[in-house]
C-alpha cells in the first residue's frame, strides 16, 4: 500500500484534542441540595421520554468508535496499491499469456493475483478518477472503456481469463495509453504481467507514463513443446505409430519425469526421462493406434508426469497448460470420397491411386433416397453432371456441372475452346499446378460473387472454389476428358491438393483450428444448438447464427468433442507458444530508459488478508458493544 | 389576655440571634392561642377522651353490675324502669401527649431560610400552643435514629425549656424516619399526637413508619417542610447538585426540560404525601416556600 501523501497523517494529530473533548469532564458549579433523590427521578424519566440517551463519554465507547471507524476505513480499501491522485485516469492492462495461469505455493494463479490487484485499483479509484481495463492477449481487447463506474470495471476483471498463448503486450499498452491520449495529469497506463515475456515492451512516444507491475515469483517448469505422430506400419503391426515428443525445461536444476502416451483413457506407452537443466530434449514413442469399435482413428495425448503423479490428477508443476498435447492419429487420414453420377475415369484413377482414399460410388437417385435418419456422408463427395440443390456437409467437388447453377456458382453456356489466361498460383489448391499447356475444348464459365477464381480463361472463369462455414466446394467448369489436362501432371496434383485439403478438413472435423482458449468455430445450420464436452469432461453449449455457432472454451488443453447436426466432430486445443513454458522474468521495456526499467516494480502481495481482520474487528466491537450495553457500562 | 410569654428565669438562655424569642414571633403565637382553644380544648386536668371509659361528667354507655363495682355508679333510674342493676359508664379523660418528631437530617440545613429554622418555629409554635392548652409535650429529634430527646411535660413553665431545646437542635446525619419512628415507640410512649416535622426526602420513603405510628394508636399529624428552591427551581445554568446527606452528585442542566420534569417529581410527591393523607385521615400542612409557618399552623388548626 502507497500513501500519496503522507503528510497528511499529520492531521491524526487531531486526535489528541478529540480525545481530550471525550476524556475531560465539564466543569459545573457545585450546588448542595437536600435531597437529589427528585431530581434523580426526573433525569430518570427525561431519558425515559428521548428516543435517544444522553452521550456518556466512555473511553471505551471512543475506543469503539476509533476501531469501526478503523475498520470500515480499511473494508473500504482507501488507498490500496498503486492508488491515482484525484481525478487522474488509470488503464489497467493485465497479461492474459498462457504464462499467466501458473499457480503459486499458496494455490493462485499469476492471473489471480494481476485480478486482485486491478480490483483494488479500479474498484478504489481517486475522486473524479477514471479507470479502463485491456486485456492483453493474441489481440488487445477493450474489457472496460474508460469509466468512472468501478463496478462495471471491476466486473470486467472479473470475467478475465487467461488465453492460451503469447500476449501482445505491445498493442496493449500502445491500445491503452492512445486511450488516454489527453487525459488529466497524473494519470498513466499500469501493465500488471508476470514478466514472462521475450518481447520487449515499447513505452517510447506514448503519451502516458506505463508502470509495469509484476505479479507472480519466477517458477521452474517443464512442458512439451511440440507432439507429431507418424504412421509406422509394419507386417505384424499395421497400425503402429511414432509419436515424435519435444520437451523443454526452463529450471536451472536437472529433472526426471515421465512421458505417458494414451488414448482415452488407455496408456499405450511411455517413457522416462532425464530432463537437463534449461535445455530440450526430444524423443520418440512407439504405439499401436488401431481405430475405435465405430472405426474412428483415435486421438493421442501425452502428458507429463513424476513419479508420483503418474495417474495425473495432481497437477505436474505450477504451469499445467504444457503438461498435455494431443494429436490426431495417422488413422484420420483415410478419407471416404463418394462418386455421385457418370464416371469420370481420369479422375477416378487419380483417386485409386491414394492408398488413405476409399472409393464409394453411388448416384443422385440413390442419395435422394435415403432417411433423414441416415449418416451423413463423412468425406469427400464429388459430383459429375446434375448436382443436388444444396451442398453436403465438408467437402465436395463438381465436375461439369450439367445444370444452370452449381450450388452458389451460376454456370454459363458452354463455350468453345477457351484459352487459358492465368491461374491462381497462390492459392492452396493450385499448389505446384501449372495451366501452362492445357487445352479445353469445351468448358462453361463459372459466376459467382464470393468465389475465388482458379483458373481464368477468355471466356471466364471455367474453375472457382468458394468456401463455406461447414466446408468448400470446387468447381471445374468442363469435362476433364474434353481436355488434355488429364494427360498432365498438374490434373493430379490439383486434385491431389483437394484430397489433403479434404482430409486435413475431416481431421479436424470442420473445427478451424485455432489457439488455446480461443472460441470454437462449429460450422450447423442456423439455430441449430450445439453441445461441446471439454476435456474435463463439462458440457458447454451454443446456437448456430449465420452457419457457425462460437462456443467460448477456456485455456485447457485436450480434446473437445463436439455435437453438431448429428455430426460427431472433435477440435484439438494445445499450447502451441512454445516460449510460454517459460516462466522466469525476462520483460525490457524499450524507449524509456533506466526510469522506465525501475519502473519494472514487483507487485505487493494481495492475498487481502486484512479485510477479514476489519471485518473480524467489526464483529468484534458489535459484540462487545452488546455486552457492554447488557452490563449498562455504557 | 396576656401578651407575654412566661420564660423560667432559671433556665438557660437562649443562643444569640435565636428567632424563637423574636417579639413579633411572640406575638404570632399569642394570636394563635386563642385559635388553638379550638382545637386543644379543657382545662389543665386535660381536655381530651380518652378510649378507655373512666369517670369524667360524660356518659358514655351502661353495663350489667358486677359485684365490686362502685354501687355510687348504679343508675337508679334505670333500676326503677327496668328492675335491674346497671352502671353508668363516662368517658374516661386525660392529658393529651404531643410529641413533636422533628427532623434534623442535614437535608434540613439547607434552603433559604434554612429548614431548620421554619421545623423550629413550627415546633415552638406547636408546642406552645399545647403547653398553653395544658397538654403534654414532648420533642424528639431525628435523622437516621432518635436524638436525646426532650421529654414529654406539661405546664406553661416549659415553654422556656422547650424553646431553648429546640433552639440547639442542629442538623447532621441522613434521614431514616422508619428507624426513627422504630426508636420512638421503643420506649412504649403514651399514644398520642405525633406532629412529624420532615421534608420527608427519605429514600426508605415515609409510609411505612406513619403506618406504624397509626398501628401503635399514635395520630401523625404531617409537617411537610420544603424550600422554595425544591419547589420551584430557577431555571437556567449548569449545576453538580450534591445531595448533603448521601453526598450523591447528579448533573443537570436546567434547560426548560429538566425543570418541567423536576417539577412534575415534585408534583407528583406532594400529590402522593398529600394523597396519602388524606387516605389516613391524617392532617397534612405544607410549610416552607410560599407558606409561612403562621399559615401552615392556621391551616392546620382550622382543619
Amino acid at each position: 500500500m502507497r500513501l500519496l501523501s503522507p503528510l497528511s497523517l499529520a492531521w491524526l494529530g487531531l486526535l489528541v484534542p478529540l480525545v481530550l473533548l471525550y476524556v475531560l469532564r465539564r466543569r459545573r458549579e457545585e450546588r448542595s441540595v437536600g435531597s437529589t433523590l427528585l431530581w434523580e427521578a426526573a433525569l430518570r424519566d427525561l431519558r425515559a421520554e428521548r428516543p435517544w440517551r444522553r452521550l456518556i463519554p466512555h473511553l471505551s465507547l471512543l475506543l469503539q468508535i476509533l476501531v469501526l471507524l478503523a475498520a470500515a476505513f480499511a473494508l473500504a480499501r482507501p488507498a490500496g496499491l498503486g492508488a491515482a491522485p484525484s481525478g487522474a485516469y488509470l488503464a489497467v492492462v493485465i497479461d492474459r499469456s498462457a504464462s499467466m495461469a501458473t499457480r503459486d505455493a499458496q494455490g493462485q494463479t499469476r492471473l489471480e493475483r494481476a485480478q486482485g490487484v486491478a480490483r483494488s485499483l479500479l474498484g478504489g479509484l481517486p475522486p473524479g478518477g477514471r479507470g479502463m481495463l485491456v486485456g492483453a492477449g493474441r489481440n488487445a481487447l477493450v474489457l472496460g472503456a474508460l469509466s468512472s463506474d468501478q463496478v462495471a470495471l471491476v466486473r470486467g476483471v472479473d470475467v478475465l481469463d487467461v488465453e492460451g498463448g503469447a500476449a501482445d503486450l505491445n498493442a496493449a499498452v500502445a491500445l491503452a495509453a492512445e486511450r488516454l491520449a489527453g487525459a488529466p495529469r497524473g494519470s498513466r497506463v499500469l501493465l500488471l504481467t508476470d514478466g514472462a515475456e521475450s518481447a520487449p515492451v515499447t513505452v517510447e512516444g506514448l503519451t502516458v507514463p506505463v508502470e509495469v507491475r509484476r505479479v507472480g515469483a519466477p517458477a521452474d517448469n517443464t512442458g512439451l513443446l511440440a507432439l507429431d505422430v507418424r504412421a509406422d506400419p509394419s507386417p505384424g503391426h499395421p497400425d503402429r505409430a511414432s509419436l515424435f515428443v519435444r520437451l523443454g525445461r526452463t529450471a536451472e536444476t536437472p529433472r526426471q519425469v515421465y512421458v505417458l502416451a494414451s488414448v482415452g483413457d488407455a496408456l499405450v506407452a511411455s517413457r522416462r526421462v532425464d530432463m537437463p537443466a534449461r535445455g530440450e530434449t526430444s524423443l520418440m514413442l512407439a504405439a499401436d493406434l488401431p481405430p475405435d469399435a465405430d472405426g474412428r482413428a483415435p486421438f493421442v495425448s501425452v502428458r507429463l508426469a513424476d513419479a508420483h503423479g503418474a495417474s495425473g490428477a495432481e497437477p505436474f508443476d505450477a504451469q499445467p497448460l504444457d503438461d498435455l498435447r494431443v494429436a490426431p492419429s495417422p488413422g484420420l487420414r483415410r478419407l471416404p470420397v463418394f462418386l455421385v453420377g457418370p464416371r469420370i475415369a481420369s479422375i477416378e484413377r487419380v483417386l485409386r491411386s491414394d492408398p488413405d482414399v476409399e472409393l464409394f460410388e453411388t448416384t443422385l437417385a440413390r442419395l435422394a433416397e435415403r432417411d433423414d435418419d441416415a449418416p451423413v456422408l463423412d468425406g469427400l463427395v464429388i459430383y459429375s453432371g446434375e448436382v443436388p440443390d444444396a451442398p453436403p456437409p465438408g467437402d465436395s467437388i463438381v465436375v461439369a456441372p450439367s445444370g444452370p447453377t452449381a450450388f452458389e456458382l451460376a454456370v454459363g453456356s458452354p463455350t468453345e475452346a477457351p484459352r487459358v489466361v492465368s491461374w491462381a498460383e497462390d492459392d492452396p489448391r493450385m499448389r505446384f499446378v501449372s495451366m501452362a499447356d492445357v487445352h479445353i475444348v469445351s468448358a462453361r464459365p463459372l459466376r459467382a460473387p464470393g468465389a475465388h477464381s482458379l483458373v481464368e480463361t477468355n471466356a471466364g472463369p471455367v474453375v472457382a472454389a468458394y468456401e463455406r462455414a461447414a466446408g468448400e466446394t470446387t468447381v471445374v467448369g468442363f469435362d476433364p476428358g474434353d481436355s488434355d489436362w488429364p494427360t498432365q501432371p498438374s490434373f493430379v496434383v490439383f486434385f491431389r491438393d483437394l484430397l489433403e485439403r479434404a482430409r486435413t478438413h475431416r481431421a479436424r472435423g470442420g473445427v478451424p483450428a485455432a489457439g488455446l482458449g480461443e472460441a470454437l468455430s462449429v460450422p450447423a445450420p442456423d439455430g441449430e444448438q450445439v453441445r461441446v464436452t471439454t476435456p474435463a469432461g463439462a458440457e458447454l453449449h451454443a446456437r448456430s447464427r449465420g452457419g457457425l455457432a462460437l462456443v467460448p472454451i477456456g485455456a485447457e488443453p485436450g480434446v473437445y468433442r463436439v455435437d453438431a447436426s448429428g455430426r460427431q466432430l472433435a477440435a484439438l486445443r494445445n499450447l502451441d507458444a512454445p516460449e510460454e513454458v517459460d516462466l522466469g522474468n525476462r520483460i525490457t521495456l524499450v524507449g524509456g530508459g533506466t526510469a522506465s526499467t525501475q519502473r519494472i516494480a514487483q507487485a505487493e502481495d494481495h492475498r487481502e488478508s486484512w479485510p477479514w481482520l476489519a471485518l473480524l474487528g467489526l464483529v468484534f466491537v458489535l459484540l462487545e458493544a452488546g455486552w457492554a450495553t447488557r452490563r449498562g457500562a455504557a | 389576655m396576656s401578651s407575654a410569654v412566661v420564660v423560667d428565669a432559671d433556665e438557660p438562655r437562649l443562643r444569640p440571634g435565636s428567632s424563637l424569642l423574636e417579639p413579633e414571633f411572640l406575638r404570632r403565637l399569642e394570636r394563635l392561642k386563642l385559635l388553638a382553644r379550638r382545637r386543644f380544648r379543657g382545662a389543665a386536668s386535660g381536655s381530651r377522651r380518652a378510649r378507655a371509659k373512666g369517670s369524667s361528667a360524660e356518659f358514655a354507655d351502661h353495663r350489667p353490675y358486677a359485684p365490686g363495682d362502685d354501687t355510687r355508679r348504679i343508675d337508679w333510674n334505670a333500676y326503677a324502669r327496668l328492675g335491674e342493676l346497671v352502671m353508668r359508664l363516662y368517658v374516661a379523660e386525660q392529658d393529651l401527649a404531643v410529641t413533636l418528631l422533628i427532623d434534623r437530617s442535614a437535608s434540613l440545613g439547607v434552603g433559604s431560610p434554612p429548614k431548620i429554622d421554619v421545623a423550629r418555629r413550627v415546633a415552638a409554635a406547636l408546642g406552645y400552643l399545647a403547653l398553653a392548652q395544658g397538654e403534654r409535650v414532648g420533642v424528639v429529634p431525628f435523622a437516621a435514629g432518635v436524638g436525646r430527646p426532650l421529654e414529654p411535660g406539661r405546664g406553661r413553665a416549659r415553654v422556656g425549656k422547650l424553646l431553648r431545646y429546640l433552639d440547639s437542635v442542629e442538623v447532621d446525619g441522613t434521614t431514616d424516619l422508619g428507624r426513627a419512628v422504630d426508636a420512638f415507640l421503643a420506649r412504649r410512649p403514651r399514644p398520642g399526637l405525633v406532629c412529624v416535622l420532615s421534608d420527608l426526602l427519605d429514600p426508605g420513603g415515609f409510609r411505612r413508619p406513619l403506618d406504624r405510628l397509626i398501628s401503635e394508636g399514635h395520630e401523625p399529624a404531617i409537617f411537610h417542610i420544603l424550600d422554595a428552591e425544591e419547589l420551584d427551581p430557577t431555571p437556567g445554568g449548569d449545576f453538580a447538585l450534591v445531595d448533603v446527606e448521601r453526598g450523591t452528585r447528579v448533573e443537570v442542566s436546567l434547560d426548560q426540560h429538566a425543570i418541567a420534569a423536576y417539577r412534575a417529581r415534585v408534583t407528583a410527591f406532594l400529590a402522593d404525601v398529600g394523597g396519602y393523607a388524606r387516605s389516613r385521615g391524617l392532617s397534612h400542612v405544607r410549610v416552607g416556600g410560599d407558606v409561612d409557618f403562621e399559615d401552615a399552623l392556621l391551616t392546620y388548626l382550622r382543619s
